[in-house]
C-alpha cells in the first residue's frame, strides 16, 4: 500500500516539476480551472497525509479555489468534503506542496516530499536580507549542514577547512581548544590582530577575541576562542561573506569578510527524536626525526672540542653525571598518547504549521595525547522555536543557546621538550613514582604537569527576531541579542614545580586566577519594502544597529599556600594580588541601507550603503560611511540562450564598494593612566596606559569583484571563476617603535595601502546520478597575491625593516646564507652592501613569502543505494620556517633533527651544517643566530592532505521499520603527503602541538 | 479567551488601528534610539583608568604614579633583584658568579661573555629602562602642568623623578655606552634619537641632578627610607663623579652623604647591614606586600647542590681573607657531600614576613668611593681611613696598602668584597680601574676587549637606524 502512494505522491511532484519550478509559495501557482457547471455531489474525501517517516500532523488541506479547508490530525488523518474533478491541494511548511486532482477514489493516501531545493533556487542568508542564489550580486559561499555535520570536529572552523575558496583556515595547535586563525581574502591589515572577519549567529555578533586573559594560558597558541563554544551539529548552514557587495552593509566591520552561522530550526510535523552517539582517538600524526643517543653526545663532545673548552660540570648529559647509553624516544614518551574523543549530540523537533520548535543538546569530550591525563570536555543545549501567525504575517523568531566548557590541561605545551630533551636524560619519575630531579642535575619537563591550567567557560547566545507585515510588500521588524560570555582559568604552580633543592615549599605555590566577562546586546529595527513594477521588482531596506558590549577582567596572582592541593584556593593564599581589574566598553551604532532592483529576473542592481559610528574612535572620529553597488546579468534568461540544452545557468556579476574596520582594542586613544595593582610602600602604583593619539581613525577597505558563475547540463556541471581586488588604505596600525619611546608601539593611521587580489574557481559536478548510484565531485582554488602597494617614507619608518613595496606583507628580510666556510666551519652570508660587515640593517635582504601561493579543496561524494563515501583533500602550496628553527644550537643541550648530521668537522670540508659548538664560541653562536634568520630557514611547507574522510551506512528503512538508522566512520587529517621534515607543515606558530589524526566510529538513529 | 481573540485578530486579519499602533510603537522607539545617538558612541573612562592631567593634581595619584616607577624599577630592568637585574647578569658577565643553568641561553650567553646582538635578556634590560625613563618624564611633564598639587610634593615628586632619570640613564651607559638621553615623552622625538656621547650623557645627568638635588629635601619622607631623598641623589653624583674623574666633586658628595650622622650610621653587626632598620641604608625599594622575601634572596639562594643557577666564584672566595665577617655573614656553603658550592646570602629571607628591603645604595658605597676620590686626588691619609673603616667593620685590621697603586687595589678588592652581586658593582670597578681585560682575561675564557659594552638591541636599530654605530664587536 505504502508504494502505491509512494509512486502516485512522486508522479504529482514529476508533474509538477515538469510545470516549472515549485515554489513555496502555492498561490503563485495559477493552473486554470475551467468552471465547472455540472452539478456533482459533494462527498467527503478521506485519507492520510505522511512523508517518508511516517504520518504527518498538521498538513494544511484545501479545496483548491474554495474556501474549504482542514488539517491532519496526529495520526495524519483527515477528511474533507469535495467533488470529483476539483483539485486538493496538501500543503506544509518545508514540504513540497502536492496538488492531486480528485477521483472517484474517496481515500486517499498522500506522501509528501521534503522541499530539496534545486540549487540555484537555494535562499542564501546575506544578513539583513535573504536571496535567491541564482539572483545573488555578492560573493557568498555556503557550507551546509550535510558538511559539516560527518566531521569529527568540535569547533566550527575546523569544519571550513579546505571547503571554501577565498579562505583560509590554520589550526593554531592540536591541544583542544586551541583554535584556529582564519583569512578570508588574506591580510588586510598590518595589524597581526586586526584580520578577523565578522562572526554572526543567528543575527547576533559574537566577538572573535579571546576571551582569556591572555597571561593565563601559556599552553595555547591564543587565548581561548568563543568561537569554541559553537557546537558544529547545531549548524544549519555557514554562508561566508566576501565581497564589497555582500559586506558593505556590515560596513566598518566588514573589511575581513562576514560569517554568518544559522543553526538548525525546527520542522513542522510529528516530534523526532534524534540521538548521535560517536568516539575516536587520535594521535599526533607525525614526529620529527631526531639524533640518537650516540650521536647526540658525540655532537656534544664535539662542540666542546671545537670550542677549545672542557666539558664543564654543568654538562651533566655528558660530563658521566647521566648514563651516556640511556635512550628513551622522548616524543613518543611524552606527546605518543592516544586522546580518546567522546561526542554525544540529541535533538527533539517538531511542532504545527505555525510553531516549530527543536530543542538539541550535546556533549563532546577529549582526552590529550600527554603522558598524564587531560581532558576538554563541553556540553550545551540550544533551543530554537518559530512562530509564524496563520495569515503569515506576524512572524516571531527565538533562538537560545548556552554551552559550559572546561579544559584541563597542562601549564605549558611540551612539544618543546619533546624534541629538544636530551635522548640520553634520566627517568621521568623515581621508583617511588616522585619526580626524578636526578640530585637536581635535571630539569625534568614533568614538572609543568604538576603545575595545571583549567579553564571553565560559559556562554549564552540568545537571540530573535520578530516582523509584522504592515501593509502587503511593507514589513518591519527588529532583530534583538543578548550575549553573555564568561571565562575562569587558572594557572596553578604547586611548588613541586621547582627542584627540592631550592628549597621553596608551598609557600612559594603560586596560582594566576583570571576571570573574564563580555557581554553584549544588539538591537536591529528595520523595515523592508517590497513592490513590483511591471516586470521589475524593487526590494528596499532601511535598519540601524545599536550594539554595546562590556567587558570585564579581573586577574589575581596568589603566592603562599599552606599546602599544595589548597593552590585553587585564593582564600588560602598568604599573598593575593589583583594585577588587572578591568572593564571596558565598546559600543556601536550604525543605519544601514539596501536598495535592491531586480528586472524580469534577468538583471540585478544592488546598493548597499551604512553609516558607522564607534566608541574606540576619539571624539570628531567615530563616524563614517560605507557602500557599496553590486549588479548581476543571468544572461542565461535571455532569448538566445533560454533554451540552450548545453548552458542552464549563466551569470555574470561584478561589485564595487567600501568597508572599514575597527578592531583595534578600546580606549586607545586616551592619554591615561592605569593602576598597575602592584604595591610600593602599601600604595598600588599607577603607569601610563600607553602612548595615545587621539587622531587616529577609520581604516578603509575597497573591494572589487567580478565573476562568472555557470551550469551545463542542467546545472550539473557548476562553474565559478571569480577575480577579485581589495585595496586597504588608510591603515590603522600599532606602529612599532623603538624603546626609547618608552613603549612599543602607537596606534597610527599610516598612509600605506595593501592589496589583496586573486582568482577563485569552485567547479562541482554531478558526475553519477542514478537512482541508486550518485558521485558528486567539488572542487575549489584560490590563487591570490597580497602586496603592499604604497608606503610613502618606508624607509625611514619602523617598518623598513619588515616591508618592502611591491611584495606581501607577510615576508621575511633575512640573510643569504652562502654556506659553510671550509676552512673555518662557520657559516657564511651575504655581505649585501659589500661593507665587510654582516648586519641585519645592511645585509638581511632576502625575501621570503609565507603567504600561500595557491589552496583549495577537492571533495567527493559518492552514494550507493545505504551507503555514503565523503572525502576531502585539501591543499597548499606555501613556504614557511623549517623545523630546526626551533632548536638550540647545534652542540648545545638540546637534541637536534637528524639534517645536522651533514656538518663541518675539519678544514677541507663541504657542509650543510657549520661546526658543532657551545654558546661560548663566538664567532659560531652569531653565525648560528644569523643561520635562524637566513633563508635556509624557509622551507617548502606545502601539503595535500586528506583532511576528512566519513562512510556512513543508512540501514534500510524496512528493517528498521519506523527508526531510521545510520552507521558512520569519520576521520581527519587521515594522510598528509608533503617535502616538509617537521611533525606538520600547519601551523602559525612553530613549537606547539600538531594538529591531531583522529578515528571517529558512531550511530545515529531518530524516530 | 477574548484577549487571545483580540491578540489574534491584531496579528491575524489585523484592523487597521491595530496596525497602526503596531507601527506607531515601533517607530517611537527607533526614534528615541535616533534621538540618543549622538552620545551613544560615546563610552565613559574604564574603571581602572584615569585621564593623564588629572593624575597630578591630586596627592595621592600624584605619589602613586611615582612609586610605580620604583616598583618597575625593582621587579624589572637594571636595579632588579631578578636574574635579569645587573646583580644577577653583570655577576655573571664579570667575575662574581658561576653559572649552572642552561648553557644555552641568556645567560650563558652573559656568562660566556658571548651575548649578541639578539640575545633577548639584553634587549629586555634595554626596554625596561626606557620604559621606566618614560614614566620619569611623564611625572615631570604632569608636575609641570600640574595646578593644585602643593608645592612642597610638586618639589618632591619632581626631584625623585629627575633622580630617577639620571640614574637610569648612567647605568645605562656604563653597560651600554653612548645612549639616547630622553627627556620627553614625545614619540615623534624619542623614535629618530641619536646615540648620546657619554660625556654628555653625564652632563645631562649632573644637569638633572643638580635640580633634583635642590628640590629634594632631606627628610625621607618615611622612615622606612624607600622613597630616595637629597643624600640619595648626592650620593648619585658622587658615583657619577668617579665614573668621570672630577675626583674633588665625588668626594665632596661622599663627605655630604657621610657627614648625615644624624642619618646614616654604620652597622657594626653584618648580620643586620641588610634589614630593613638598617641605619647605613641610604635608599631601598618598598616590598610590593609584606609578606614575600626580596627578589635577591629567591635569585641567589639554593639549598642544594648543584645549584640551577648561579653560585660565587672561586676566585671571589679565595679573595676573602681569613676571618671576613663578609664572608661569614654573607656566603653560604651549600654541599652535596663530595662539592661544596656557594652562594651570595645577603638577602636571607625567600618568604615570610619580611625583615629585609633590596636595597639600592647604602653607606660603605660613600665611604670606598670617598677612598678611591682621595686617593686619585693623593691624599693617601684620608683615603686610609675610609678604606680601613670599611676593612675594621669586616674584622679585617688595616690596610697594609702604602702607596697610591697599592691603596686604590685594595679599594678595588674591598668594593669586591663588599658589593658582590650588587647591582654590577664589580663591573663597573674594574672599567673605572681601566681593568676589564686585564683583570676578566684570567678567569673568563670568552672575555675580549669589545665585552667591555653590551650591544645596543638589533631590533631597536631596526627600528631606529639613528642609533648606529653599533658598539665595536658586534
Amino acid at each position: 500500500m505504502k508504494n502505491f502512494s509512494l509512486r502516485k505522491a512522486a508522479a504529482v511532484l514529476l508533474l509538477l516539476n515538469a510545470a516549472g519550478h515549485v515554489s513555496a509559495h502555492a498561490s503563485e501557482l495559477r493552473i486554470p480551472l475551467k468552471p465547472n457547471h455540472i452539478q456533482v455531489q459533494p462527498q467527503t474525501i478521506g485519507g492520510t497525509v505522511s512523508d517518508a517517516r511516517g504520518p504527518l500532523p498538521g498538513v494544511t488541506v484545501a479545496v483548491k479555489g474554495k474556501t474549504v479547508l482542514t488539517t491532519t490530525d496526529a495520526l495524519g488523518n483527515f477528511s474533507i468534503d469535495a467533488q470529483p474533478g476539483e483539485m486538493l491541494v496538501f500543503s506544509f511548511v518545508g514540504y513540497k506542496t502536492a496538488e492531486i486532482t480528485l477521483g472517484s477514489n474517496t481515500s486517499l493516501k498522500i506522501l509528501l516530499e521534503e522541499d530539496v531545493l534545486s540549487l540555484q533556487d537555494v535562499v542564501v542568508n546575506a544578513g539583513y536580507y535573504s536571496v535567491k542564489e541564482k539572483e545573488r550580486t555578492g560573493s557568498i559561499a555556503r557550507v551546509t549542514a550535510s558538511e559539516i555535520d560527518n566531521q569529527p570536529v568540535t569547533e566550527m572552523l575546523g569544519a571550513l577547512q579546505g571547503r571554501v575558496a577565498g579562505v583560509n583556515i590554520i589550526q593554531t595547535s592540536g591541544t583542544p581548544g586551541g583554535g584556529f586563525d582564519i583569512k578570508i581574502r588574506g591580510q588586510n591589515s598590518l595589524r597581526a590582530a586586526g584580520n578577523n572577519p565578522l562572526f554572526i549567529i543567528d543575527g547576533v555578533p559574537i566577538s572573535p577575541d579571546g576571551i582569556g586573559s591572555g597571561i593565563n594560558s601559556p599552553v595555547m597558541v591564543r587565548q581561548p576562542s568563543p568561537l569554541s563554544t559553537i557546537n558544529p551539529e547545531q549548524i544549519e548552514s555557514i554562508e561566508i561573506l566576501k565581497d564589497a557587495d555582500a559586506t558593505a552593509i556590515y560596513g566598518s566591520r566588514g573589511a575581513n569578510g562576514v560569517v554568518l552561522v544559522t543553526t538548525k530550526r525546527g520542522k513542522a510535523g510529528k516530534t523526532r527524536f534524534t540521538a548521535k552517539f560517536a568516539s575516536g582517538l587520535g594521535s599526533v600524526a607525525k614526529f620529527t626525526k631526531l639524533l640518537n643517543t650516540q650521536e647526540y653526545v658525540a655532537m656534544r663532545e664535539e662542540a666542546y672540542l671545537n670550542s677549545g673548552s672542557a666539558i664543564p660540570p654543568s654538562a651533566y648529559d655528558i660530563n658521566g653525571t647521566w648514563d651516556r647509553t640511556r635512550r628513551t624516544d622522548w616524543q613518543d614518551k611524552l606527546l605518543g598518547g592516544v586522546a580518546e574523543f567522546t561526542n554525544v549530540d540529541a535533538a527533539v523537533s517538531g511542532g504545527s504549521n505555525e510553531t516549530q520548535f527543536v530543542l538539541t543538546g550535546n556533549f563532546n569530550k577529549q582526552t590529550g595525547v600527554y603522558i598524564k591525563d587531560f581532558a576538554y570536555k563541553k556540553g550545551g543545549m540550544r533551543l530554537n522555536v518559530n512562530h509564524e501567525s496563520p495569515n503569515k504575517k506576524f512572524k516571531a523568531t527565538m533562538n537560545v543557546g548556552y554551552t559550559a566548557q572546561k579544559n584541563d590541561q597542562p601549564r605549558l605545551d611540551l612539544t618543546r621538550d619533546a624534541v629538544r630533551l636530551a635522548p640520553n636524560s634520566p627517568e621521568l619519575y623515581t621508583d617511588t613514582g616522585e619526580l626524578n630531579w636526578e640530585n637536581n642535575t635535571f630539569n625534568n619537563p614533568m614538572r609543568q604537569l604538576e603545575g595545571q591550567y583549567v579553564s571553565h567557560t560559559k556562554d549564552l547566545v540568545t537571540g530573535g527576531l520578530l516582523s509584522y507585515e504592515v501593509l502587503p510588500g511593507l514589513q518591519i521588524r527588529s532583530n534583538l541579542g543578548y550575549t553573555s560570555i564568561s571565562n575562569d582559568e587558572y594557572t596553578a604552580s604547586p611548588s613541586t614545580i621547582y627542584s627540592p633543592a631550592t628549597g621553596l615549599g608551598p609557600e612559594w605555590a603560586s596560582v594566576v586566577a583570571s576571570s573574564s566577562k563580555r557581554s553584549s546586546w544588539i538591537m536591529e529595527p528595520q523595515a523592508q519594502w517590497v513592490r513590483e513594477f511591471g516586470k521589475g521588482r524593487l526590494d528596499v531596506l532601511a535598519g540601524g544597529t545599536f550594539q554595546s558590549q562590556t567587558g570585564s577582567q579581573l586577574v589575581q596572582t596568589a603566592t603562599g599556600f599552606p599546602s599544595n592541593s589548597l593552590i585553587y584556593n585564593l582564600a588560602a593564599a598568604t599573598t593575593r594580588t589583583t594585577q588587572l581589574d578591568n572593564i571596558v566598553e565598546y559600543r556601536y551604532q550604525a543605519f544601514f541601507g539596501r536598495v535592491n532592483y531586480n528586472w524580469k529576473g534577468k538583471y540585478v542592481l544592488n546598493l548597499t550603503g551604512r553609516r558607522d559610528g564607534s566608541s574606540r574612535f576619539g571624539p570628531g572620529k567615530q563616524f563614517a560611511s560605507f557602500g557599496a553597488t553590486g549588479f548581476a546579468w543571468i544572461f542565461s534568461k535571455e532569448n538566445l540562450l533560454k533554451n540552450s540544452d548545453l548552458l542552464s545557468f549563466g551569470k555574470l556579476r561584478a561589485s564595487y564598494g567600501t568597508t572599514g574596520s575597527d578592531q583595534i582594542g578600546d580606549y586607545q586613544f586616551l592619554d591615561t593612566y592605569s593602576s598597575s595593582g602592584i604595591g610600593y610602600d602599601n600604595v598600588i602604583g599607577m603607569g601610563p596606559s600607553r602612548l595615545f593619539n587621539p587622531n587616529f581613525a577609520w581604516e578603509r577597505n575597497r573591494k572589487f569583484e567580478v565573476a562568472l558563475e555557470t551550469g551545463f547540463f542542467n546545472d550539473r556541471i557548476f562553474l565559478t571563476a571569480g577575480y577579485f581586488r581589495n585595496v586597504s588604505d588608510n591603515q590603522l596600525a600599532g606602529l612599532p617603535l623603538p624603546s626609547t619611546t618608552g613603549f612599543s608601539t602607537i596606534q597610527a593611521n599610516l598612509d600605506a595601502s595593501v592589496l589583496n587580489n586573486g582568482f577563485e574557481f569552485t567547479l562541482r559536478t554531478e558526475n553519477v546520478k542514478g537512482r541508486n548510484f550518485n558521485w558528486t565531485t567539488s572542487f575549489n582554488l584560490t590563487v591570490a597575491r597580497n602586496e603592499l602597494l604604497e608606503f610613502p617614507d618606508l624607509e625611514s619608518s619602523p617598518y623598513a625593516t619588515s616591508y618592502l613595496i611591491g611584495q606581501p606583507l607577510n615576508i621575511r628580510k633575512l640573510y643569504h646564507l652562502e654556506g659553510v666556510d671550509p676552512q673555518t666551519g662557520i657559516y657564511t652570508f651575504k655581505d649585501v652592501n659589500g661593507d665587510g660587515q654582516i648586519t641585519a640593517l645592511d645585509d638581511r635582504k632576502t625575501i621570503a613569502d609565507l603567504n600561500p601561493k595557491f589552496y583549495g579543496g577537492l571533495q567527493n561524494q559518492f552514494r550507493y543505494k545505504d551507503i555514503s563515501l565523503d572525502f576531502l583533500f585539501q591543499f597548499v602550496k606555501q613556504e614557511n620556517f623549517g623545523e630546526e628553527s626551533f632548536f638550540g644550537m647545534p652542540g648545545t643541550e638540546s637534541n637536534q633533527p637528524v639534517s645536522v648530521r651533514d656538518h663541518w668537522q675539519q678544514p677541507g670540508d663541504v657542509a650543510s651544517h657549520q661546526m658543532y659548538a657551545t654558546v661560548g664560541n663566538t664567532a659560531a653562536s652569531v653565525a648560528y643566530g644569523r643561520y635562524i634568520e637566513s633563508d635556509a630557514m624557509i622551507k617548502d611547507a606545502s601539503f595535500i592532505r586528506l583532511k576528512s574522510l566519513s562512510l556512513s551506512y543508512n540501514v534500510p528503512a524496512k528493517w528498521t521499520k519506523k527508526v531510521s538508522l545510520r552507521f558512520f566512520f569519520e576521520a581527519q587529517n587521515l594522510l598528509t603527503i608533503t617535502p616538509y621534515d617537521g611533525a606538520d607543515p600547519e601551523f602559525t606558530v612553530v613549537g606547539y602541538l600538531p594538529p591531531l589524526r583522529i578515528w571517529n566510529t558512531g550511530i545515529q538513529f531518530s524516530f | 479567551m477574548k484577549l487571545n481573540k483580540n491578540i489574534e485578530s491584531c496579528w491575524g486579519a489585523g484592523t487597521f488601528t491595530c496596525r497602526l499602533a503596531l507601527s506607531a510603537v515601533i517607530i517611537a522607539i527607533a526614534a528615541l534610539l535616533l534621538a540618543g545617538c549622538d552620545d551613544f558612541v560615546e563610552v565613559d573612562l574604564p574603571n581602572s583608568q584615569l585621564n593623564t592631567p588629572n593624575v597630578f593634581e591630586e596627592k595621592a595619584t600624584a605619589h602613586a604614579a611615582m612609586t610605580e616607577v620604583y616598583t618597575r624599577m625593582r621587579d624589572n630592568g637594571l636595579f632588579s633583584g631578578n636574574f635579569r637585574g645587573l646583580s644577577f647578569s653583570m655577576g655573571l658577565y664579570a667575575d662574581d658568579l658561576d653559572y649552572y643553568g642552561n648553557p644555552g641561553n641568556g645567560y650563558g650567553q652573559y656568562y660566556a661573555n658571548s651575548v649578541t646582538v639578539t640575545t633577548a635578556e639584553v634587549r629586555t634590560l634595554f626596554n625596561t629602562t626606557y620604559n621606566q625613563i618614560y614614566g620619569c618624564n611623564a611625572i615631570v611633564e604632569g608636575i609641570g602642568n600640574s595646578t593644585a598639587l602643593p608645592a612642597a610634593d610638586k618639589d618632591r615628586i619632581l626631584g625623585e623623578a629627575l633622580f630617577a632619570r639620571a640614574m637610569l640613564h648612567f647605568y645605562l651607559s656604563e653597560i651600554f655606552g653612548p645612549i639616547p638621553y630622553i627627556r620627553t615623552t614625545d614619540y615623534e622625538q624619542n623614535r629618530h634619537v641619536s646615540r648620546t656621547p657619554i660625556a654628555q650623557v653625564r652632563a645631562l645627568c649632573l644637569e638633572d641632578l643638580d635640580r633634583a638635588v635642590s628640590l629634594l629635601p632631606l627628610d625621607y619622607l618615611a622612615p622606612s627610607r624607600t622613597r630616595p631623598n637629597k643624600m640619595a641623589a648626592r650620593a648619585l653624583v658622587g658615583k657619577i663623579g668617579l665614573a668621570s674623574g672630577d675626583y674633588e666633586m665625588a668626594e665632596n658628595e661622599a663627605s655630604a652623604v657621610i657627614n648625615e650622622t644624624a642619618l646614616y650610621q654604620n652597622v657594626q653587626d653584618l648580620a643586620q647591614t641588610f634589614l630593613k632598620q638598617s641605619a647605613a641604608t641610604i635608599w631601598q625599594f618598598s616590598p610590593a606586600n609584606n609578606s614575600f622575601g626580596t627578589l635577591e634572596a629567591s635569585t641567589f639562594i639554593f639549598n642544594a647542590g648543584p645549584p640551577t643557577n648561579g653560585a660565587l666564584t672561586q676566585d671571589l672566595l679565595a679573595a676573602f681573607p681569613p676571618g671576613d665577617l663578609r664572608r661569614q655573614n654573607w656566603v653560604r656553603a651549600i654541599s652535596d657531600g663530595s662539592t661544596t658550592w656557594h652562594h651570595a646570602y645577603k638577602y636571607k629571607a625567600t618568604s615570610g614576613t619580611v625583615a629585609e628591603n633590596s636595597i639600592v645604595f647604602r653607606l660603605p658605597d660613600m665611604y670606598l668611593l670617598r677612598a678611591e676620590a682621595r686617593a686619585r686626588l693623593g691624599e693617601l691619609t684620608t683615603s686610609k681611613e675610609d678604606l680601613n673603616l670599611i676593612r675594621n667593620l669586616a674584622g679585617v685590621g688595616n690596610t697594609g696598602a702604602v702607596s697610591q697603586s697599592e691603596i686604590l687595589s685594595d679599594i678595588l678588592l674591598q668594593n669586591r668584597l663588599e658589593f658582590f652581586c650588587e647591582h654590577g658593582h664589580r663591573f663597573l670597578d674594574l672599567k673605572r680601574y681601566g681593568l676589564l681585560d686585564t683583570i676578566l682575561s684570567q678567569t673568563k675564557p670568552g672575555w675580549d676587549s669589545d665585552d667591555a659594552l653590551l650591544p645596543i638591541p638589533e631590533a631597536e636599530i631596526l627600528l631606529n637606524p639613528n642609533l648606529l654605530p653599533q658598539n665595536p664587536g658586534y
